[in-house]
């Protein structure tokens, strides 16, 4: 370890200090500007037909199959408020911070978290 | 090209290449994280005998271990190339320019830097094209780059020591020999 230590140059310690700082306040940066799940997503059969911010209290009627479906929107949670399928699962699922709410009869998919979490890493692979 | 430096090029390009496929054996905690291992024959061959014999072997290298893996132009084999090609010509490069300044350590550094650099941008280009994920991925990936490449470059650093201290005067007169040529 000390003869690896002498082998180094002023100049290879400050290039590690420096990529080593930067990167880590890279990963702070980043952290911090990337949108925070910040969007309630409504699909119905499979296509995006709103989309609002989770900010912002609202209740909207959302019309399908079974009768309209009553989405609400309030303290940075959404739920189902009203449903009139047979099983009424979307309604039993309660207020959602992030993830999907999905009722089937009405083919209606309600998903928070914005672009980063409604679509899966899209990093593969590197190699070398 | 001489007898010789065929020679040359292909023992260490065998010792890549060996590197390579033993570092895929390597388990790691995260699946893309590489190792690198390959790049300290790279290293050692620039430093001990120049800049064309280190991109020699790095192609060979690269060229190889994709037909070995059953990788052979595909996506994976795009990254492996540029960023191959791009870290061997960056401490090429900066051996040159900045000869008594860096280290083996530093030269590892800027090579995987770059190697790093060259990958994002390639797979950016060919498969993301989001800025946001680039902005998340970059950093830590640098940030791994970084201590990988300061133990590649140790490790370097003392094999460089070891063979010039063994065979010191043979090597010096071979790059004599080489600059001649030139």
């Amino acid at each position: 370890m000390k003869t690896v230590i002498r082998n180094t140059t002023v100049a290879d310690r400050l290039l590690f200090l420096f990529l080593v700082t930067a990167s880590v306040a890279g990963i702070f940066v980043s952290r911090e500007a990337m949108p925070k799940g910040s969007d309630v997503i409504v699909e119905i059969n499979g296509k995006t037909a709103y989309t609002f911010a989770l900010d912002k209290d609202r209740t909207f009627p959302v019309p399908g199959p079974c009768g309209d479906t009553v989405i609400e929107i309030k303290d940075k949670k959404v739920r189902v408020s009203e449903a009139h399928c047979p099983n009424r699962l979307c309604e039993k699922q309660g207020w959602v911070v992030k993830g999907v709410i999905v009722c089937l009869p009405n083919r209606i998919v309600i998903s928070v978290g914005g672009k980063a979490a409604h679509s899966p890493k899209d990093i593969d692979a590197i190699t070398g | 090209m001489q007898l010789q430096d065929k020679y040359r090029i292909a023992v260490l390009s065998a010792y890549a290449l060996a590197l390579h496929g033993i570092e895929s054996l390597v388990p790691t905690p995260i699946p893309w994280l590489r190792l690198g291992l390959a790049n300290i024959v790279t290293l050692v061959a620039l430093v001990l005998y120049g800049f064309r014999t280190a991109m020699t072997v790095t192609l060979i290298r690269v060229i190889l271990a994709s037909l070995f893996t059953g990788t052979f132009l595909g996506p994976s084999f795009v990254l492996s190339v540029g960023g191959g090609v791009t870290s061997t010509a960056a401490m090429g490069l900066t051996f040159l320019v900045f000869k008594d300044l860096f280290g083996p350590v530093g030269l590892s550094l800027v090579g995987a830097f770059f190697h790093n650099t060259a990958q994002l941008t390639l797979a950016y280009f060919l498969f993301i094209q989001r800025m946001e994920a680039m902005f998340v991925i970059g950093p830590i990936i640098v940030l791994l780059g970084a201590l990988t490449g300061v133990a590649n470059g140790a490790v370097s650093g003392l094999l460089l020591k070891n063979l010039l201290k063994k065979e010191g005067g043979r090597i010096q007169n071979d790059n004599e020999d080489e600059r001649r040529a030139r």
